[in-house]
C-alpha cells in the first residue's frame, strides 16, 4: 500500500469552505495534493448522484464541506446536506462502498487551517483504507 | 455550432510558474477536445492579458474561454468582463484555480503540475456545457439603513444624509454616541470626546434626511440587494420624545437605584434615566422589567415593590396611598396577612425574603388616616347595597364609592368589620387600628345600617324596592361546624370558637373556665386558646387529630401560643364530652395514627383502638371549621348554592344566579384569608361597575380568561450581594402579653424598617410608584406605552454595531473584582470624565467602595486578554495609545509627582501623530517597563508595600523580576466582538471570522463588503481600530451604499434555479425546502415554478429533485458531471 495515493473529490460550498481553501492558499499552508475541489454554491446543492458517480468513476473518497450549522449563506442548505449525506452513508455499503469514504465537514470561511488539516487527515485515513475497488470489480 | 475553446494559463509572476510548469499545462490543454488555442502569459489579469483574450475571441471566433490562474473569487468577474467586451456571453467562461489550490499549497513541482492539469481538464470539460445567461437588473431602493449609532454609524449616516439620501439610523441604546462618548479625551490630539462627539450627535439629530430610531433593534431582514425589507422593534421608553425636556425632576424622585451601565457600574442611576446629560435624544427612559413576583403573588394586586421602595425612602404617606389603590386596610393586613408575596420574594435566593407584611404595618402605623383628606368623587346616581362589613364588603364599598356610586353597607351586628372585628383577637389586631381604617372608608360618604341581618328583616325584594341597582353579599362564614360527638349540645361549658371569640371581641370578658380544651388545628383554635388564657384560664390545651406538621395554623401563631404556655395534644381525636350535672367535667379522646392521604392530600388520622383517655377540663371550645349562616336560604329560592353550601358564583365576575346579586369572600370560598376576600371584592367591583353600565358580563369573563400570564423577565440578581439578616419585630415580653390583650408585636424602628426595605432587589426595576408622573411638568411620562414594530424598505444596509470590552474577572491573577482599586480602561475613562461618578476627579476607593482619596502611583497593564492564547490572540490595537493618554491625564490631573508605570510588551504607536505623542509622554516622566504583569497582589512583604497593590512582573530589559507597589491599577482589557454578534450576524447574513468580528469579503481589498451583497460593515465591528480608522471606514461604507443608491439599479447574477416544465412531475417536494419561499405550485399545469426575483440560487431544490427537473443555472447536473469527468479522465492519463 506504500505507493497508493488516494484521489479525493471534494464538493465545497462557495461561501465557506471554498473561501477557507483560498485562505489556506494565501496563508501558504501545505497540504497533500490528492484533493480536487468542485465548487458548488451550497452543500444543499450536492445531489447524491454526484457522490455516487464520483465513487463509480473510481474516486477513493468524497468530501462534502460547507458552512457551520446556523451560518449557511442560504440559511439552512447545510442542514439539508447533513440529512442527505447521513442517508447516503447508510446506503453506500449497498453499492459496495465503505461508508468511511464519504465525509461531511463544516469548515467556515476563516478556517483555512482546519481545511488543510482535514485534507491531511483524510489522505492518511484513506491510505489506510486502501483503493476503491469499483474500477476493478464493477461492470458499469 | 461547434465549440471553439480558448485556454489561458497565468504565470502570476512566479506565484504559479514557480511551482507549476505552465508551458506544459498549456501544451496539455491544447490536446483536449474543442480547444482551439492554448496560451500561457505572465499576468492574465493585466490589460495586455485581457486584451489577449479579447483579441482571440474576435479573431479566432472563440465561443468558450477557460483561464487557469488564481481563485475565481478574486478574478472571475475580471475575465467575464473581458469576454463581455469582446462580445462573448460572460457565462461561457470558466476558471480553474491553480494558485490558491495548487502552486501555493503543493511542495512538489511534479505533483503540482499534475494537479493543475487535472483541474484544467475539469474546467475545460465543464465549460462545454455552459449556456448563455443574462444578468438581471433590479431597481435599488434609494433609502439606506445604518445599524449602530456610535461614531462610525453617525459618520456614515451623516455622509449619506448629506449625499441627499434618506437614512434610517437604528440604535439599540437610549442615546447615540456609542463608546466614544464614554471617553474623557481622545488620543493623540487630546480632544475631549464629548467636544468632538456631541456636535456630530447634534448634526445627526438635526439632519432632515436622517430618521433616528433610538432604543430600537433590528428583528428581521428579508429581500436582496437593492430591495431589503427590515423589521425593527422599537422598545417603549415610557416617556414621549418631543415632550420630555430632559429636566431630570423624575430621576430625583425615583426610589429605585440600579448600577449605571454608562458609568460602568461605578455609580447608580434611577429606574428613569438618561445616560449622560448630553444624550441625544434628550428624552429620559424608564427601565422596566416584568411586574415583580411579589406584586404578582398578591391576590389583591397591590404594587408591593412600589410601597417597599417608598418605605425605604421614608415616604410613608406615599406608601400608604399606593397600598390603598388596591387595599383600604393596610394596618389590618400588615398584621394578619399570611403574606404570599414573601414566599415569592427573590431575596430568598440571597438570604431571606423581605419582611413585606411587617413593612406594610410599619407604614400604616406612621400615617394618621384622620389627617388624610378623602379624594374628590364624581357622583353617580346608582345605588349599590353591600351586605356584610367584613373585608370583602369593605373593599367593595370603598372602591365602588370611589367610582361615584351611592353605597350603603348593611351589617347584622352593631359594629362594622366582620371577622376582622369579631374573629381576630385584639392582641393580634387592636380595635383602634380597625376603627381608623373603617372610619376613613366611611368618610368617603359610605352609608351604613347596623343591626340589620340579611335573610331575617332584609330581603332582595326590600333592596330592589329601595332602588339598589346591585347587591354584594359579603356575609362571611360565621357559623361553626359541629363535631357530632355526644355531649356537644346542651352541656354548659361548651361554646364553639367563633361564637366565643365574637363575644369576647364584643366586650364580654367572662373567663370560659379554668381548664379549657380547644379542639382544632387552625388559627381560630389557636386564637381561642390564647384568648382563654388571657381571660384567666389556668390551663389551655389544643387538641388536634393530626400532627404538628399538618396544622393549618400559621407557624408564628403556634410559636406565640407555645410561648404563652398553651399545651398541645397532637394525634388526638375527640370521642365525647363527659358531663356531670349538666356541666363539662372532662373530655374523652382517642389517640390516632396517620394513615394514607385523604382528598385534601393530608394523611388521614386513624384512631388507635383501645387508646382512649380523658383530659380533665371544665370548658370545651370546638374550632373545627366554619360554615355560612344560611337558615334564610329557602326564603330566597332564586339564589343558588354550591354543593359545599357556599354561594354559587361565576368565577371572575363573582355574579350569583341572580344577575344583580354578586358575592365574595368566605361566603363563596368557605373560610379563607382576608387578602383573598379583598381580591374577591375587587373582582366584584369591576363586574358590578360593568353590570350597572349595561356591559356583557359573559364577554368580560371571557376577556379575563384570555388575558396573558404575567411575564417573568426580572432584574438579574447581582452576583456580589452582601448577605443581610431579615429585620425582626420586637414583641411584648411573654409575661406581660400572656395576660393582657395588648398587641404582642411591636413593629419596627424607623431605621430598621428603612434598612429592611432597602434589601429589596427591585425585581421589576421600575416599581410603577408613579412619582415621576407626579413631578413631570411636561406630562411626558406614559407608563402604558407598548413596544412598536416598524417595517421599512431600504436598498442597502451598513452594520456599525461596535464592540464590547472583555470582562477581566476570570483572570484572577489581576484581582479585578477582588481589589477595589483595579479598574478597567472604560472605568478609568468614566472616572476621568467630568460627567462621571467622581465629576472628573481621579480618585481611588476605600473598602466600602466609596471614592475617597487621590492615588499617588498608578500602574497601567497592557495586553490584558489581548495577544494571549488563553483569551484573544489578536492585538486590540488601541490600548497602547490610550495607556499613554491615561499616563498623560494622570500627570495633568494629579500633578507631575504622580508616578505612572506602563507595563508593556510592545509599544504600538503606528498612526499619525502617535509616535510624537509617545515621545511627549516619555518626556512627561511616565515610566515604561517592558514586561507583562504576572500578578497583582495586596500581600505586602516590605513596609513600603503595606496598603498598596503590588504589581509583580519581569522587567525583561533588565532581566529581573520586580515588585512595584502602586495605589491604583488600570487594566487595558481587550476589545472583543459584541456578545450577540452571532445573532446579529445571522439576521443580516453576515458571518463572524475566527476572532469573532464580522467577516469581510477580503481582508486587504474588501474590508467593508460582506458575503451578502448590499450589506456592508464598518468600524470596530469589523475589527479593533481607533477613531480615525473607524470614521474612515464609515465614510467608505457610506460611499458604497450611496453608489448603489445613486445608480438606482444593480445587476443580479442569473445563478438561480429553473424547473424544467417538461420533466417536473409536480411532486412539490422543492416548495417546502426553499428557504426563501421562491417556488410556487402552478395547479393548472401541475408543475412547480421558480420565482426568479426571490430565488437566490442555493440549489436546495435541485439537490432533492427526484426527477432532476429543478437545476440551478450555471451549476446544473450536466456541468457538475462534466467537471467530475474532466477530473477523473485526466487523472487516468496524467496520474495523481
Amino acid at each position: 500500500m506504500g505507493d497508493f495515493e488516494p484521489t479525493i473529490i471534494a464538493f465545497v460550498c462557495n461561501w465557506c469552505t471554498y473561501t477557507a481553501a483560498d485562505l489556506a492558499g494565501t496563508s501558504r499552508l501545505g497540504y497533500p495534493s490528492n484533493v480536487r475541489l468542485i465548487r458548488v454554491m451550497c452543500t444543499g446543492m450536492v445531489d447524491p448522484k454526484y457522490v455516487i458517480k464520483a465513487f463509480l468513476e473510481g474516486a477513493d473518497a468524497v468530501l462534502v464541506s460547507g458552512c457551520h450549522p446556523g451560518d449557511c449563506h442560504y440559511i439552512n442548505g447545510n442542514y439539508k446536506a447533513r440529512r442527505r449525506i447521513k442517508l447516503l452513508k447508510e446506503i453506500l455499503p449497498q453499492f459496495g462502498f465503505d461508508d468511511e469514504r464519504l465525509r461531511l465537514t463544516w469548515i467556515g470561511a476563516s478556517d483555512g487551517i482546519q481545511f488543510a488539516d482535514t485534507i491531511r487527515e483524510m489522505v492518511t485515513q484513506i491510505k489506510n483504507l486502501g483503493p476503491n475497488e469499483a474500477k476493478a470489480k464493477m461492470v458499469i | 455550432m461547434s465549440i471553439r475553446l480558448g485556454f489561458y494559463v497565468c504565470h502570476c509572476g512566479i506565484n504559479i510558474a514557480g511551482k507549476v510548469r505552465v508551458e506544459e499545462v498549456a501544451a496539455f490543454a491544447r490536446k483536449l477536445k474543442n480547444v482551439v488555442i492554448a496560451r500561457d502569459y505572465k499576468f492574465m489579469c493585466s490589460d495586455p492579458g485581457q486584451e489577449m483574450i479579447e483579441k482571440d475571441i474576435k479573431e479566432l471566433n472563440l465561443n468558450r474561454v477557460v483561464v487557469a490562474s488564481c481563485s475565481p473569487r478574486l478574478h472571475e468577474k475580471t475575465f467575464q468582463g473581458a469576454c463581455r467586451r469582446a462580445g462573448l456571453n460572460p457565462y461561457f467562461f470558466q476558471m480553474a484555480s491553480v494558485r490558491e489550490q495548487v502552486s501555493w499549497v503543493t511542495k512538489d513541482e511534479d505533483e503540482a503540475t499534475r494537479k493543475a492539469k487535472t483541474l484544467v481538464a475539469a474546467a475545460i470539460n465543464r465549460v462545454n456545457y455552459h449556456e448563455s445567461l443574462y444578468d438581471r437588473e433590479a431597481v435599488v431602493h434609494p433609502d439606506i439603513m445604518v445599524v449602530g449609532a456610535g461614531i462610525t454609524g453617525m459618520q456614515a449616516a451623516l455622509d449619506i444624509g448629506n449625499g441627499g439620501h434618506k437614512v434610517y439610523l437604528v440604535e439599540k441604546s437610549t442615546t447615540i454616541g456609542g463608546h466614544m462618548l464614554q471617553f474623557d479625551k481622545t488620543f493623540p490630539t487630546l480632544d475631549c470626546a464629548a467636544c468632538i462627539g456631541t456636535p456630530k450627535m447634534v448634526e445627526v439629530a438635526q439632519n432632515p434626511n436622517i430618521e433616528l430610531l433610538s432604543y430600537s433593534e433590528v428583528k428581521e431582514v428579508s429581500g436582496f440587494i437593492g430591495n431589503y425589507t427590515v423589521t425593527i422593534r422599537r422598545k417603549p421608553r415610557y416617556v414621549t420624545e418631543g415632550l420630555c425636556t430632559g429636566c431630570g425632576e423624575c430621576a430625583n424622585v425615583c426610589p429605585v437605584s440600579v448600577p449605571s451601565e454608562w458609568d460602568e457600574g461605578l455609580i447608580n442611576r434611577a429606574a428613569i434615566y438618561r445616560s449622560f446629560p448630553q444624550a441625544v435624544p434628550i428624552t429620559f427612559c424608564i427601565d422596566k422589567k416584568d411586574r415583580a413576583p411579589c406584586a404578582i403573588a398578591c391576590p389583591a394586586g397591590i404594587n408591593v415593590q412600589g410601597y417597599v421602595q417608598f418605605i425605604s425612602q421614608g415616604k410613608y404617606l406615599e406608601a400608604i396611598r399606593l397600598i390603598m389603590e388596591r387595599l383600604p386596610l393596610p394596618g389590618v393586613l400588615g398584621r394578619v396577612c399570611p403574606h404570599p408575596c414573601e414566599s415569592q420574594c427573590r431575596r430568598l435566593e440571597v438570604d431571606e425574603a423581605i419582611a413585606i407584611r411587617d413593612l406594610k404595618r410599619f407604614a400604616a402605623d406612621h400615617v394618621n388616616l384622620k389627617e388624610l383628606d378623602p379624594p374628590e368623587i364624581e357622583e353617580r346616581a346608582e345605588k349599590v347595597a353591600v351586605v356584610g362589613s367584613g373585608p370583602s364588603g369593605l373593599t367593595v364599598a370603598y372602591y365602588l364609592r370611589l367610582k361615584g356610586y351611592q353605597v350603603t353597607i348593611f351589617e347584622a351586628l352593631d359594629v362594622l368589620g366582620g371577622m376582622l372585628r369579631v374573629g381576630i383577637p385584639d392582641f393580634r389586631l387592636p380595635q383602634k387600628v380597625l376603627d381608623q381604617e373603617i372610619d376613613y372608608i366611611l368618610r368617603l360618604g359610605v352609608k351604613t345600617r347596623t343591626g340589620v341581618r340579611f335573610g331575617s328583616g332584609l330581603t332582595f325584594n326590600d333592596l330592589k324596592k329601595e332602588g339598589f341597582s346591585a347587591v354584594f353579599l359579603g356575609i362571611g362564614a360565621h357559623d361553626s361546624l359541629d363535631m357530632h360527638i355526644p355531649g356537644e349540645k346542651d352541656t354548659q361549658g361548651v361554646m364553639d370558637a367563633v361564637r366565643f371569640l365574637r363575644e369576647v371581641n364584643l366586650g364580654d370578658k367572662t373567663c370560659p373556665g379554668s381548664r379549657v380544651v380547644v379542639i382544632g388545628g387552625g388559627n381560630v383554635a389557636i386564637d381561642a386558646a390564647r384568648v382563654a388564657k388571657r381571660l384567666g384560664a389556668r390551663e389551655a390545651t389544643v387538641v388536634y387529630r393530626r400532627s404538628e406538621q399538618e396544622m393549618p395554623a400559621y407557624p408564628e401563631e403556634v410559636k406565640g401560643a407555645k410561648e404563652e404556655d398553651i399545651r398541645f395534644s397532637f394525634l388526638t381525636a375527640p370521642v365525647k364530652i363527659i358531663e356531670k350535672a349538666g356541666k363539662v367535667d372532662g373530655f374523652e379522646c382517642i389517640r390516632t395514627e396517620l394513615g394514607p392521604p385523604d382528598a385534601s392530600g393530608r394523611r388521614r388520622p386513624v384512631p388507635v383502638a383501645g387508646s382512649e383517655f380523658v383530659i380533665p377540663c371544665d370548658a370545651v371550645i370546638p374550632a373545627i371549621g366554619q360554615k355560612i349562616h344560611a337558615s334564610w336560604a329557602n326564603r330566597e329560592p332564586d339564589l343558588k348554592w354550591s354543593p359545599r353550601n357556599t354561594l354559587k358564583i361565576t368565577p371572575r365576575t363573582m355574579q350569583t344566579s341572580i344577575p344583580y346579586v354578586f358575592a365574595g369572600g368566605d361566603a363563596v370560598t368557605g373560610p379563607a384569608t382576608v387578602i383573598e376576600a379583598v381580591a374577591a371584592g375587587h373582582k366584584a367591583v369591576e363586574a358590578i361597575h360593568r353590570y350597572i353600565n349595561g356591559e356583557d358580563l359573559d364577554l368580560y369573563a371571557k376577556q379575563l380568561e384570555a388575558r396573558e400570564q404575567p411575564g417573568r423577565d426580572w432584574q438579574k440578581i447581582p452576583d456580589e450581594l452582601f448577605r443581610e439578616y431579615r429585620a425582626c419585630q420586637q414583641h411584648l415580653d411573654v409575661k406581660i402579653s400572656a395576660t393582657s390583650f395588648d398587641e404582642v408585636e411591636l413593629g419596627f424602628s424607623e431605621s430598621e424598617a428603612q434598612r429592611e426595605a432597602r434589601r429589596c432587589l427591585n425585581c421589576g426595576l421600575c416599581c410603577e410608584c408613579m412619582e415621576c408622573v407626579r413631578v413631570c411638568e411636561a406630562k411626558a411620562i406614559d407608563h402604558s406605552m407598548k413596544e412598536e414594530v416598524v417595517e421599512v424598505k431600504v436598498g442597502s444596509i451598513i452594520i456599525a454595531t461596535g464592540y464590547d470590552t472583555m470582562d477581566p474577572t476570570p483572570m484572577k491573577q489581576f484581582g479585578y473584582g477582588k481589589y477595589p482599586n483595579v479598574f478597567t480602561a472604560l472605568e478609568f475613562e468614566r472616572l476621568s470624565n467630568a460627567t462621571g461618578p467622581t465629576g472628573g476627579e481621579i480618585l481611588i476607593r476605600d473598602k466600602n467602595l466609596k471614592f475617597t482619596r487621590i492615588p499617588k502611583s498608578v500602574a497601567i497593564l497592557h495586553c490584558i486578554g489581548s495577544r494571549d492564547v488563553n483569551y484573544h490572540k489578536y492585538c486590540s490595537r488601541v490600548c497602547c495609545m490610550y495607556a499613554l493618554k491615561y499616563a498623560h491625564l494622570i500627570h495633568e490631573k494629579l500633578g507631575h509627582d504622580a508616578q505612572v508605570f506602563n507595563f508593556y510588551i510592545d509599544m504600538r504607536c503606528f498612526g499619525k501623530g502617535y509616535e510624537e505623542f509617545y515621545e511627549r509622554c516619555q518626556k512627561e516622566g511616565t515610566n515604561f517597563i517592558r514586561g507583562k504583569v504576572a500578578e497583582i497582589t495586596d500581600q505586602a512583604i516590605r513596609a513600603e508595600e503595606q496598603g498598596k497593590l503590588i504589581a509583580i512582573a519581569e522587567d525583561t530589559l533588565l532581566g529581573r523580576n520586580i515588585r512595584l507597589p502602586v495605589d491604583m491599577v488600570i487594566l487595558c482589557n481587550a476589545i472583543q466582538a459584541r456578545s450577540n454578534a452571532q445573532e446579529v450576524g445571522r439576521i443580516f447574513g453576515v458571518n463572524q471570522g475566527a476572532d469573532g468580528f464580522f467577516l469581510e469579503e477580503h481582508p486587504k481589498l474588501g474590508p467593508l463588503n460582506t458575503a451578502t451583497d448590499g450589506v456592508f460593515i464598518a468600524g470596530v465591528c469589523q475589527g479593533p481600530k481607533d477613531i480615525p480608522d473607524s470614521v474612515c471606514q464609515a465614510s467608505g461604507a457610506a460611499v458604497k451604499a450611496l453608489a448603489l443608491a445613486t445608480l438606482g439599479k444593480v445587476d443580479i447574477a442569473p445563478i438561480v434555479s429553473w424547473i424544467d416544465p417538461d420533466i417536473c412531475a409536480g411532486c412539490q417536494t422543492c416548495i417546502g425546502l426553499c428557504p426563501y419561499s421562491a417556488i410556487e405550485y402552478n395547479a393548472r399545469m401541475g408543475i412547480s415554478v421558480v420565482n426568479e426575483a426571490l430565488c437566490k440560487g442555493c440549489g436546495s431544490c435541485a439537490g432533492f429533485c427526484p426527477s432532476g427537473a429543478a437545476q440551478v443555472k450555471h451549476f446544473n447536473q450536466k456541468q457538475i458531471f462534466a467537471e467530475l469527468e474532466g477530473i477523473i479522465d485526466s487523472l487516468n492519463s496524467v496520474g495523481i
